[in-house]
């Protein structure tokens, strides 16, 4: 019955996991987002982070002018996506997209026409980034350098986190994005002046770089509200920047006083690139242009395989695939073969491998029960080295079904049960009870509660948690009192 | 991880038609450039939904069909120029797709009598394009997880000629091409008759077909029935036909036919009985009559 399984299958509704920024957007008041709003590149971008269910529903409403009533929407939806439907309204309910009353739903006004604007085109908020002429004395940077770029910034931050363990002294990343990581708790100085990874910033490491970049610029946006910025301008500036055209030039002059600073930390980061620190004109990077997208924000981590990159508009969505290529090979005998170069892999894959060889283009190393170990002993868990290794699986090892060695992800799962043989839990320890009776009738009532985790009838005692402590010792207490 | 959506739209670009839907005399007149300018906000609401989302635009004109925008390559030399008010890849597809149209309408000159339009042709180009996106070469097929490989391939048919039964069988042989490549045939009959075809296609390929009533409200029409990708489709229901016509067109006078005559050997319809199947040369010496094929009704209707 393979065929009926699949059919099966396809009927479930499509998980979507939300956008990190959304519960963040969510928080802000509305007048915040209102004035969010007045951007077409912000609504557009808000619009893409959204889930296919919300997309269609604005959709359906976004050229309607009048509100329509619930009971008419309701009877789009069919009903086993009604779970769906109920959580994508909400989510437009929160960031004030969709307004939602009892009887009638209608779309933000501000958010209609500017998304209306943005699909259209027109009008005069230049949201979408002023572009510069053609400087005709220098070449602007072409994409290629534009990549590289990006990608030596970014591995700088991510090769200094990951090496900070170890003594080793990389180089350094800027004050700025130090500063940023000590807040994110992704390092923190807790042993000596020197900064150190923290067991949250290891996970991070594992993460693909779209979540890593989101997580960062989540801890920015944090950062900008403490530092007084106008988060309406950092979010519609990041905005922007996310629907800029790769390898073209954009002029600062319209920009404010506080997307001009954030110029400055976003160079840092690696999303734009600017000639000097006084241009007047700067590129977004492809980390700042796939900020709204899910296809691989860095070309590719590879040296050797550097002949994939991108040379056109043209082509970026069919090199994207190739850009993508794994490296690992992993074995049912626990070998790894990791076919790169890259200092940062290598160093990421020695957070949970023995190392064994290194050559060129080639590291070999083990997963032994030390290593990994290791590695859960650092906060990551066997579910994020699983992923890791299937998301940078090398090409060959797609043919198998399933991908890793079964084997292999048992074993790493049962390494990661080890350390979770003892539990704690905080509670009270109940004893020294009277008479068989007495314990037995205490005994029911906590169980009646749900709030008994461990009991020993021999030796007339039991384990109760600290929230029903007060109830049980209550029911003693009159017990006691009325005897 | 949610994929990226696949849409080819093929434009029935009959300057006939066009020109007969533009007239006053219709209740509701929709002109070809009423009827581009809300075609390319719908392109645009395609490409807005999701960065990966990858949109061809196939043009059927009489006689020929042409490609008129891909995503994945560039078609005309001249990129617009950026301006500040406009997100690039929609003035990309706007000035593209209005250009080449411009551009075929120009080149077709004075005619004595239009031919048909190549909306077979167009259809079978988009089958090929989507069969080249859906399985990449080779070397990178290995690539499972690739978001930019698309899952569920539509095609979007935007019809004003009638029915041309001289197509039945190329149109057939698409729809069952269409089938193994799990793509949807969505049907949008902007003008004229219904066609009994294209609501195969569509019925047979798990699309929608939607016969325009108000014209003036295409955009609306367009969005909701046709912009959600299939996983969509089971949350948030899209309008289906209850009543298709599943009358099939005879092979030898290319006649649209409710009682045929089918050969019992290669399944050849006629539409009167002959003595010799004219497609497979099935003689049948044990017949006493004429009547050598079983006559067979065509005449369904999907309940």
């Amino acid at each position: 019955m393979p065929v009926q399984s699949l059919q099966n299958t396809d009927v479930i509704v499509p998980q979507h996991t939300p956008h990190p920024l959304l519960p963040f957007l969510q928080s802000q008041s509305q007048t915040t987002l209102t004035r969010l709003y007045q951007r077409p590149s912000s609504c557009l971008s808000i619009f893409r982070l959204l889930g296919p269910i919300e997309r269609q529903l604005i959709m359906n409403l976004l050229w309607l002018e009048s509100a329509l009533s619930v009971a008419t929407i309701s009877a789009w939806v069919l009903p086993e996506g009604k779970d769906a439907y109920d959580s994508a309204l909400a989510v437009m309910t929160g960031l004030h997209i969709a307004q939602n009353s009892a009887v009638k739903l209608a779309l933000n006004p501000t958010f209609k026409s500017s998304l209306r604007q943005a699909i259209t085109g027109g009008g005069s908020t230049g949201s979408f980034g002023v572009p510069t002429d053609k400087d005709g004395k220098r070449q602007s940077a072409n994409i290629e350098n534009l990549d590289a770029y990006a990608l030596e910034r970014w591995e700088t931050i991510l090769h200094y986190m990951v090496s900070s363990g170890q003594g080793q002294n990389p180089t350094k990343p800027s004050q700025g994005v130090l500063y940023l990581l000590q807040r994110s708790g992704l390092m923190n100085n807790a042993h000596g002046p020197a900064l150190q990874i923290t067991s949250s910033g290891f996970q991070f490491l594992l993460h693909s770089p779209h979540d890593q970049l989101w997580n960062l610029l989540l801890q920015y946006l944090h950062m900008a509200e403490e530092r007084q910025m106008d988060l309406v301008e950092v979010l519609s500036f990041l905005f922007m920047l996310s629907t800029m055209d790769l390898g073209r030039e954009y002029s600062t002059e319209p920009l404010s006083e506080t997307q001009k600073a954030m110029l400055e930390d976003l160079r840092d980061y690696g999303l734009v690139w600017q000639r000097k620190t006084s241009s007047k004109r700067f590129s977004p990077t492809r980390l700042a242009t796939t900020l709204t997208s899910s296809s691989p924000p860095l070309p590719s981590s590879h040296s050797t395989g550097g002949s994939h990159t991108a040379d056109g508009t043209g082509a970026v969505a069919l090199s994207s695939g190739a850009a993508q290529q794994g490296f690992i090979v992993l074995e049912t005998n626990y070998r790894i073969y990791a076919y790169t170069d890259n200092p940062l892999q290598t160093a990421v894959l020695n957070l949970f491998i023995t190392m064994k060889y290194r050559f060129p283009n080639l590291v070999v190393g083990m997963l032994t029960r030390e290593s990994v170990r290791k590695a859960l002993g650092n906060g990551i868990s066997a579910d994020q080295i699983i992923s890791y290794l299937t998301t940078h699986a090398h090409p060959q090892m797609r043919k198998n079904n399933p991908l890793l060695p079964v084997t292999v992800q048992d074993q790493i799962r049962l390494w990661e049960l080890e350390r979770n043989r003892l539990k704690s839990a905080e509670g009270y320890l109940y004893k020294d009870f009277a008479s068989q009776a007495d314990y037995e009738y205490v005994l029911a009532y906590a169980k009646q509660l749900d709030v008994v985790l461990w009991e020993n009838a021999s030796k007339r005692c039991f384990f109760g948690t600290l929230e029903g402590h007060a109830n049980v010792r209550g029911f003693i207490e009159r017990r006691t009192g009325s005897v | 991880m949610e994929k990226a959506s696949h849409l080819s739209v093929i434009v029935d670009l009959s300057p006939t038609q066009w020109h007969l839907s533009a007239q006053t005399s219709n209740q509701y007149p929709l002109s070809i450039e009423t009827f581009l300018s809300q075609l390319l906000a719908f392109l645009n609401a395609h490409i807005a939904s999701k960065h990966e989302n990858s949109l061809v635009v196939f043009g059927a004109l009489p006689g020929k069909s042409v490609l008129l925008y891909s995503s994945t390559e560039l078609l005309s030399d001249d990129v617009p120029s950026l301006d500040a008010n406009s997100y690039l890849p929609f003035k990309l597809v706007d000035s593209t797709v209005v250009q080449r149209i411009m551009n075929e309408f120009d080149a077709i000159g004075e005619l004595e009598e239009e031919p048909s339009c190549a909306l077979v042709g167009a259809v079978t180009k988009a089958l090929c394009y989507i069969n080249r996106i859906t399985h990449p070469s080779s070397t990178t097929a290995g690539v499972a997880e690739d978001p930019s490989i698309v899952h569920d391939p539509r095609i979007l048919i935007l019809s004003v000629s009638p029915d041309l039964s001289s197509s039945y069988i190329p149109i057939m042989n698409a729809i069952f091409s269409a089938q193994k490549l799990k793509v949807t045939i969505d049907v949008c009959k902007v003008y004229g008759p219904d066609t009994v075809f294209l609501q195969q296609a569509a019925h047979l390929t798990n699309g929608s077909y939607i016969y325009l009533e108000r014209r003036d409200a295409l955009l609306q029409y367009l969005i909701m029935s046709f912009l959600s990708p299939t996983s969509i489709r089971k949350i948030l229901a899209v309008p289906k036909q209850d009543k298709i016509d599943f009358r099939a067109a005879c092979f030898c006078h290319k006649n649209i036919v409710d009682i045929g005559f089918v050969c019992s050997v290669c399944l050849s319809i006629f539409c009167q009985p002959l003595p010799v199947c004219s497609t497979c040369s099935f003689l049948s010496i044990h017949s006493n009559d004429s009547m050598l094929l079983a006559p067979f009704s065509l005449l369904q209707t999907h309940a």
